[in-house]
């Protein structure tokens, strides 16, 4: 790619919009803007954007929906932004297919991590996927099924191996309680996060530095956890 | 027939008696006949007169003495065995006999029924008084419905009873049946209303024999309805009374709230338009010192405000009661590590410790919930421990409750502001000397109370200590461990 990758910011605030608008500029990004969720996917159609930052609470339809619409064709990175407390939405929108959320007021650093994250993540899935994967001190063998902490080969289980390689099959992305229960445990529609607060807990105690001051694997409170490798 | 069957066969039988007891009495005369005289034997008549009017009645008495007058007649004056009278004087003592028979029964009857009716009198109000002194105890609609049937069920033995209390002022309208299920289907039902001054609050329904109700118990009944309807009435005042103290309150609430508001939001939007608007005029270089310093005005100020509005968010979620918990099996310990984390800047000029053994339970709380209450109590420590000091974070489990304790090493809480400080707007000192808006423990307050524990505060020696319980169980559940993970 020659060109400066393409964001789509979807939010009705034209505050907000101009803002972000000026800082991804100034950070050499391409942006599009849309007030509506509508124009919206008009746009990622028309004009095939890197990245979509969408705001949930929209004018016409919700940004869940829009969420939903955009999948349906596209894989490109959804950032979802919403306003403190709307853990339930957020949640919502992370199993209809967005990649990683920010709850608003959000710092700039911050976001561009996760567009640069986001745009990696696409470029990933588009090549070769990695199956060594770097975490902080950790090496993660997706393949040949090793977990190494520095030189040190690490004992897992057979279940704390899955989930922790479920978590770096997403590096760097928030997988909610539901997809993690589903995708490791089989659970559908089960509630049983407490198997995940054991589990998560065993395996920084045998990962982590400190396991009391956890740098790989994040608590993303009230919605799941992401497996951090870099920024 | 089983009206007959209950009314009409004791009547019978008593009138029977009567008749019987004045048959047996000519038979034992008869024979003592020769050695008595005539008035001798009407008097010992009377006897069974008497008897039969205090045993059986006013009826049967007055039957006994008709009958008394004919056996008397038949039997003991000449002619014998016949109804003729022949001697004057017979003829009087008859007469005399006749009268005194009549309104001794009637006099014995009256004494009689007076008696009963006192009697019947003396329950009523018994009764009466049962029920008044029941109700005045109670506070809310359905106890005094209880209340109500249970009364009329036993006072007036019936099969069912119904109180049906209507919606007013928006409740839901309500019916109390006992005993439980429906009644049965060959009895008659009375309703009474229950009126007050403001009209029909409901009705008592009764099933019940036809003919059952006596005119006495039906003006009970009516007794009963009226306090009833009276006690109804007392609790629709004293509701509408404490809304409309609830509503000066939140009155009061809002103006206060108001006030610390205006402040508490005004002076970083003063901080941060200040910063901004030097920035832009230019009047700061590019890279100098003074332009980072304004920039980290507007960061940190920006922060404040977001608290700020969060803060406000959560009391008026926890006050309109729209608080939602989403619970969760959390770890305490990992909720206390990630606000540690987050509020790492904040804490610079204090150490924190924190201590929460390994094998502490999982509790059922809302992450997010949990965190703002650290994070409050944290940053009240922040605010009130002098710089350097230590805050510390530890937990344990006793009995059916996790307790969570975050001390500081502040200035002693005066031992009369201890259970004031998590009221809404109150502040020990002077709001100028350090900011918040007096809401931080109240909102922790009413968190930890949604999750179902406690929240209090304590001077211990060289710090003060806020501690939270949380139950363990939830909904009388505790975690389910997965077994390999217990295992390994």
């Amino acid at each position: 790619m020659d060109k400066a990758p393409l964001i789509l910011l979807i939010d009705d605030e034209p505050q907000i919009l101009r803002a972000l608008k000026t800082i991804l500029t100034s950070n050499r990004f391409r942006v599009a803007t849309a007030a509506s969720g509508e124009q919206g996917i008009a746009l990622a159609v028309a004009q095939p954007p890197d990245v979509i930052i969408l705001d949930l609470t929209l004018p016409d339809i919700d940004g869940i929906q829009v969420c939903e619409q955009i999948r349906e064709w596209s894989r490109v990175p959804i950032i979802v932004l919403s306003v403190r407390d709307g853990e339930k939405d957020k949640v919502a929108a992370l199993d209809k297919g967005a990649d990683d959320y920010l709850t608003k007021p959000f710092g700039i650093e911050e976001l561009l991590a996760r567009i640069r994250v986001a745009l990696r993540h696409a470029e990933q899935s588009l090549g070769n996927k990695q199956s060594i994967l770097k975490a902080g001190q950790l090496t993660i063998d997706l393949a040949r099924h090793i977990v190494t902490r520095g030189v040190e080969e690490m004992r897992l289980t057979a279940t704390e191996f899955k989930l922790l390689a479920y978590l770096a099959a997403h590096p760097d992305r928030v997988l909610t309680h539901q997809a993690i229960l589903t995708h490791v445990w089989g659970f559908s529609e089960s509630d049983h996060v407490e198997y995940l607060r054991v589990y998560i807990g065993q395996l920084r105690k045998k990962l982590e530095t400190n396991p009391d001051e956890p740098q790989v694997l994040m608590t993303e409170p009230g919605i799941g956890y992401r497996l951090k490798t870099g920024e | 027939m089983k009206f007959f069957k209950d009314q009409i066969t004791p009547l019978l039988i008593r009138h029977l008696a009567a008749i019987l007891s004045i048959v047996f009495t000519t038979l034992i005369l008869k024979l003592l006949a020769p050695f008595l005289e005539i008035q001798i034997i009407a008097l010992i008549f009377l006897l069974p007169v008497i008897f039969s009017t205090v045993l059986f009645g006013f009826t049967p008495g007055i039957l006994a003495g008709f009958c008394a007058v004919v056996a008397f007649n038949y039997f003991f004056i000449s002619p014998y065995f016949t109804f003729l009278v022949h001697k004057t004087q017979d003829l009087i003592t008859l007469i005399i006999f006749l009268v005194v028979a009549v309104v001794m029964s009637q006099l014995i009857g009256q004494a009689r029924e007076g008696l009963r009716l006192a009697r019947s009198h003396e329950w009523e109000a018994t009764r009466m008084y049962e029920l008044i002194s029941e109700l005045a105890g109670l506070q809310d609609t359905s106890s005094i419905a209880q209340a109500l049937a249970n009364h009329t069920l036993e006072t007036f033995k019936l099969q069912h009873v119904e109180v049906f209390i209507g919606n007013r002022n928006g409740d839901q309208s309500l019916t109390v049946s006992l005993p439980e299920g429906p009644p049965a289907e060959d009895q008659v039902v009375t309703c009474v209303p229950l009126m007050t001054a403001r009209g029909r609050e409901g009705e008592l329904r009764l099933w019940h024999q036809p003919a059952q109700l006596s005119s006495e118990e039906k003006r009970l009944l009516e007794a009963y309805t009226g306090q009833g309807a009276l006690s109804l009435e007392r609790i629709r005042l004293s509701q509408g009374e404490n809304k409309a103290r609830i509503l000066e309150e939140s009155d009061h609430l809002k103006s206060s709230l108001l006030n610390s508001v205006s402040h508490e939001l005004r002076s970083p939007l003063a901080a941060i338009k200040a910063s901004v608007s030097s920035l832009r005029s230019g009047a700061v270089d590019w890279e100098t010192s003074a332009r980072q310093e304004l920039l980290a005005t507007v960061e940190e100020e920006t922060d404040h405000l977001n608290l700020l509005v969060g803060n406000l968010l959560d009391m008026s979620r926890i006050e309109s009661g729209a608080l939602k918990l989403q619970k969760r099996w959390n770890s305490i310990g990992e909720i206390a590590m990630g606000v540690a984390t987050k509020m790492r800047k904040h804490l610079q000029g204090h150490r924190l410790e924190i201590d929460f053994p390994e094998n502490l339970p999982l509790v059922a709380t809302d992450y997010v919930m949990i965190e703002q209450v650290f994070t409050n109590l944290i940053s009240n420590g922040v605010k009130y421990a002098p710089a350097g000091t230590l805050i510390t974070l530890s937990g344990r489990v006793e009995g059916e409750f996790l307790y969570t304790r975050v001390a500081n090493q502040g200035p002693p809480v005066p031992e009369d502001h201890l259970e004031r400080i998590f009221d809404k707007f109150y502040r020990i000192t002077e709001s100028d000397r350090v900011t918040g808006t007096g809401l931080g423990l109240s909102i922790c307050k009413g968190i930890i109370e949604a999750h179902g524990g406690k929240i209090w505060a304590e001077n211990q020696p060289n710090c003060v200590v806020f501690n939270f319980s949380l139950p363990v169980a939830f909904d009388g559940a505790l975690p389910e461990i997965p077994k390999e993970a217990v295992d390994g």
